[in-house]
């Protein structure tokens, strides 16, 4: 049985010199077994290379190993990383010395040789009981994404975060906050997560999709009353309603986080206000204010009005010809003039109540002119109509208007104006206007001769 | 003649994988490289979520294993820089993996989306790009309203049309399609009714044919023919039906107000068209691509502006947009001016983003493809190849996120000795999405006679301002009662 340090064998290196691989080859294996002595049978026909070497490494005799490969000129990863991968595994077992000199041995002889990998070794330190050393050897592992597991498993979450983060492999990540969320205490856990803002964003992601309860705590915890108030509201939608809350939710009660709908908008209201946030605080108000009156209209008319936004609200009211109601929610929400037009000659059309549409035509100045009187009009296919608000819109929108109604040629012509003319000929279709065209074309030269 | 690479994938390896499937098969002529990984956008900029990110980290990795180590990166927005880093530190990760391929491509630009939030917003008007905005495109395929593909046959009742829209692949190998597709939309008619004269005229050969001999070659071209004349009523009525559109009145009243916005017109005060239009309940993507690239245009809007237009938008499609308004703000799109100053006049002056001289049928330069506005990525782009960015140094700090460069060494023998009139190669990535406009013009720059540089595109996403919009929206939806 051959032990200690590797064979010193006379003749050998000559024997390795200059001779080919193939002739090589049987001369080492006679060599290798007449030093490895012949107590196991050794059919040195069918001994491969990495058979071979495996022997070597397992007698420790890594000197020739590593000799025979450079020889050989094996890559590295095949041969020489394999042995010293080897030889290090066996190095760490060695408890006579200190882990500093272990590690910096290791190193030393290692260094950047590619196809080693750090961690694996590392591994071996731990299992032989010897942590420190296999952080020391850990740091050695170019890639932060090996360092993981092990240092989970030696129990050194937080640093196993770090390097989790260093390596931008986000599932990498995933695993160790969750199992960060496992082993420490709430207070901690947050506490850790606030120092990593890569893994705080992931986490939150994680609560969006899987405990949107533990977001509130996490902004809770930043004082983030922007994001509080985003919560709420979308809890808000999440809310079943119940009728009692209708109760609690009346003004005057003070506000704090009960369940349901309105309840959730009141919460939401606060923290923007907290925020600084002036204008979504104010909207959220008004959306309550909208909800609740909503609700006193699907009970007076049976009808759904619930979650409509404002402007649906009035319009469906307007259609279903509650005027007077639907003027109440224009002075009380102060929709800007131009819009409630709008919306009102688009609803009335909607309804076909011209006389209506009349009158309001005729209550103040329209905010919008009238070309849109005539635009609704037409669309809903009342040339009569239209016909009534095309002399009322401005004198820059008239032609547009007369084209609209179809009488346009006629003003055109009227006016004397050539480029009026020439828009309507541009409007026209060779088919169907050839009339009008003629008309046009003689107003035209008529003009242009004067 | 050039293909399109379309890779697609939720996880990493799946895109590492696909890529180097379809790399080897496309070589060099390819231009077009899709890298779609998920929603980039939101992850990104929403939720700081950096895992696609990740994923184009690895599949650059891929990519330089197969095609060589690129000698040069350069890099605008964070996103990007991000990227380099954890590309330079897989790169040290595996030392021993230093291959001995020849390098293929020269440079390396990563560009975040967020560099550039103008161009999504606008309309595109290039073939492809109004094909994208009005049906959208997937995966080469568009889905088409029937009407207009029935065959014509005599004496047809109306009752045979069909009612299945009509899909059809689009990409270069179709000769006609290579032909018109990044053209501006106003010169795709004369191509078209000269490719109509051209087929008329093969066809008429018949006529002409006499001998066997002559009839025999005749028929060998027929099936060409058939297919090319096929392909020009495809796309003439594809012309129709977005003709259709962009001659009406509507869009063009959007067109005009997006070119205000863009050439710096109005950008601080609220817009009469913009109210109109929610008086009238236009669709809410509208109103938000409108109201965005004022903001954009003007760096934030003053805070009584917005909440002018926020206040519109609430009351008129209901409250529950608020959180998708939130989400707008915090991309950067729709936000307060923070600073007081509005930077965009001197970077639309300095980049030369709006070309008032725009030749659309035969452009000289990248701004034919939104008609007057050259994107401001592909500007960048531009510069980068010549005179190099530190020219626009000052400009390059008003844009978001940081600007580097990045040189990874090659083994002495790779280094590439450039012969004389030989084109740069480099690939730009655009983290966050890219629209099909984009890739025309970056497509533009390559064709260009003494431009030096041939352009490789890859995204993470291709995105139109609808769908880009869209992915930014929240939806909110009330539990029944």
């Amino acid at each position: 049985m051959y032990a200690g340090a590797g064979p010193v064998v006379p003749g050998s290196d000559a024997a390795m010199k200059g001779a080919g691989t193939q002739q090589t080859l049987p001369a080492l294996r006679g060599i290798l077994q007449f030093q490895m002595s012949l107590d196991c049978p050794l059919r040195y026909k069918r001994l491969t290379i990495e058979v071979l070497l495996d022997r070597l490494v397992l007698r420790r005799l890594y000197p020739l190993a590593i000799r025979i490969c450079e020889y050989l000129r094996l890559s590295e990863i095949q041969g020489v990383s394999r042995i010293l991968a080897h030889w290090a595994c066996y190095k760490v077992q060695q408890k006579d010395k200190s882990d500093e000199e272990v590690a910096h041995a290791i190193n030393q002889k290692l260094g950047d040789t590619p196809g080693i990998s750090y961690s694996e070794i590392a591994a071996r330190a731990y299992d032989c009981g010897r942590t420190e050393l296999a952080i020391k050897l850990l740091e050695y592992e170019p890639r932060s994404g090996e360092q993981v597991p092990l240092l989970l498993k030696m129990k050194r979450s937080k640093l196993a975060l770090s390097k989790a983060i260093e390596s931008g492999d986000t599932d990498l990540v995933y695993t160790v906050v969750l199992h960060l969320k496992n082993e420490l205490n709430r207070g901690t856990f947050f506490m850790t997560l606030q120092n990593q803002p890569v893994a705080l964003s992931l986490y939150r992601q994680f609560c969006k999709h899987q405990e949107r309860e533990t977001l509130k705590d996490l902004y809770n915890q930043d004082d983030n009353h922007q994001e509080l108030g985003n919560f709420h509201v979308h809890s808000s939608y999440s809310e079943k309603p119940s009728s009692t809350i209708w109760v609690f939710a009346a003004r005057g009660f003070p506000p704090s986080p009960c369940s349901g709908r309105v309840g959730a908008l009141q919460n939401a209201v606060d923290e923007y206000y907290k925020a600084k946030n002036e204008f979504a605080a104010k909207a959220t108000e008004d959306q309550i204010k909208l909800l609740r009156l909503q609700r006193h209209l699907q009970e007076d008319f049976d009808k759904p009005y619930l979650d409509l936004s404002l402007h649906d609200t009035v319009s469906n009211l307007i259609l279903d010809g509650h005027h007077k109601r639907a003027e109440q929610l224009y002075r009380d929400f102060k929709i800007p003039d131009k819009r409630y037009w709008w919306l009102k000659i688009s609803a009335l059309a909607n309804r076909g109540d011209w006389e209506e549409m009349e009158k309001f035509s005729k209550s103040k100045k329209s905010p919008i002119g009238y070309l849109p009187f005539v635009e609704i009009s037409v669309k809903h296919h009342n040339r009569y109509e239209a016909k009534k608000y095309a002399p009322r819109v401005t004198p820059e929108q008239r032609v547009k208007a007369f084209v609209l109604v179809g009488c346009a040629a006629d003003a055109a012509i009227e006016h004397k104006n050539e480029t009026e003319m020439n828009f309507v000929l541009s409007k026209c279709t060779a088919s169907t206007d050839t009339a009008v065209v003629e008309k046009l074309n003689r107003a035209r030269a008529q003009l242009l001769k004067k | 003649m050039y293909n399109e690479c379309c890779v697609w994938g939720q996880e990493g390896w799946r895109v590492s994988l696909a890529i180097s499937a379809l790399l080897s098969v496309a070589q060099r002529t390819c231009q077009g490289l899709q890298l779609l990984v998920g929603s980039c956008a939101e992850e990104c900029y929403l939720e700081s979520d950096q895992t696609s990110l990740y994923h184009a980290a690895k599949g650059l990795m891929t990519l330089q294993a197969l095609y060589g180590t690129i000698p040069q990166i350069f890099g605008k927005g964070e996103c990007a820089r991000h990227v380099a880093n954890m590309m330079i530190r897989m790169k040290r990760e595996f030392p021993g993996s230093q291959n001995s391929i020849f390098p293929v491509f020269d440079t390396l630009l990563l560009l975040d989306r967020n560099v550039d939030l103008l161009t999504p917003l606008a309309t595109q008007l290039t073939y492809e790009g109004l094909i994208d905005e009005i049906y959208g495109i997937q995966n080469t395929y568009v889905k088409l309203p029937p009407e207009k593909f029935a065959p014509k046959k005599q004496g047809e009742s109306g009752k045979d049309l069909p009612t299945e829209p009509k899909k059809l692949q689009l990409n270069s190998a179709e000769e006609l399609y290579a032909e018109i597709r990044d053209k501006n939309f106003n010169a795709v008619g004369s191509v078209l009714s000269k490719k109509a004269k051209i087929i008329s005229a093969a066809f008429e050969e018949r006529h002409h044919a006499k001998t066997v001999g002559e009839i025999k070659q005749f028929v060998s071209q027929l099936p060409h023919m058939q297919a090319a004349r096929s392909s020009l009523a495809n796309h003439t009525s594809i012309a129709e039906l977005i003709k259709d559109i962009t001659t009406s009145e509507d869009f063009f009243d959007n067109l005009t107000v997006e070119q205000e916005f863009m050439s710096g017109i109005d950008t601080d005060k609220v817009n009469n068209y913009i109210e109109d239009c929610i008086a009238q309940k236009h669709p809410l993507i509208k109103i938000l691509r409108l109201v965005c690239l004022q903001s954009v245009c003007n760096s934030g809007l003053k805070q009584k502006v917005l909440d002018h237009y926020k206040r519109e938008i609430l009351q008129t499609y209901g409250y529950e947009h608020i959180l998708t308004l939130n989400n707008l703000e915090k991309a950067g799109l729709l936000k307060p001016q923070t600073s007081g100053r509005n930077n965009y006049p001197t970077i639309r002056k300095t980049l030369r983003l709006w070309m008032d001289d725009v030749n659309e049928q035969n452009p000289n330069d990248i701004s034919y493809v939104y008609s007057g506005y050259a994107p401001l990525s592909v500007r960048l782009a531009q510069l980068l190849a010549r005179p190099g960015w530190r020219s626009i140094e000052e400009v390059l700090k008003m844009l978001p996120g940081p600007h580097f460069e990045e040189r990874q060494q090659l083994p002495t023998g790779l280094q590439k000795k450039r012969q004389h009139g030989e084109n740069r190669v480099t690939l730009v990535f655009f983290l966050g999405g890219v629209t099909y406009a984009e890739i025309a013009a970056l497509r533009f720059l390559s064709q260009m006679e003494d431009g030096g540089t041939e352009y490789v595109i890859a995204t993470t996403k291709l995105i139109n301002g609808t769908s880009w919009i869209k992915s930014l929206m929240e939806k909110l939806e009330p539990a029944p009662f």
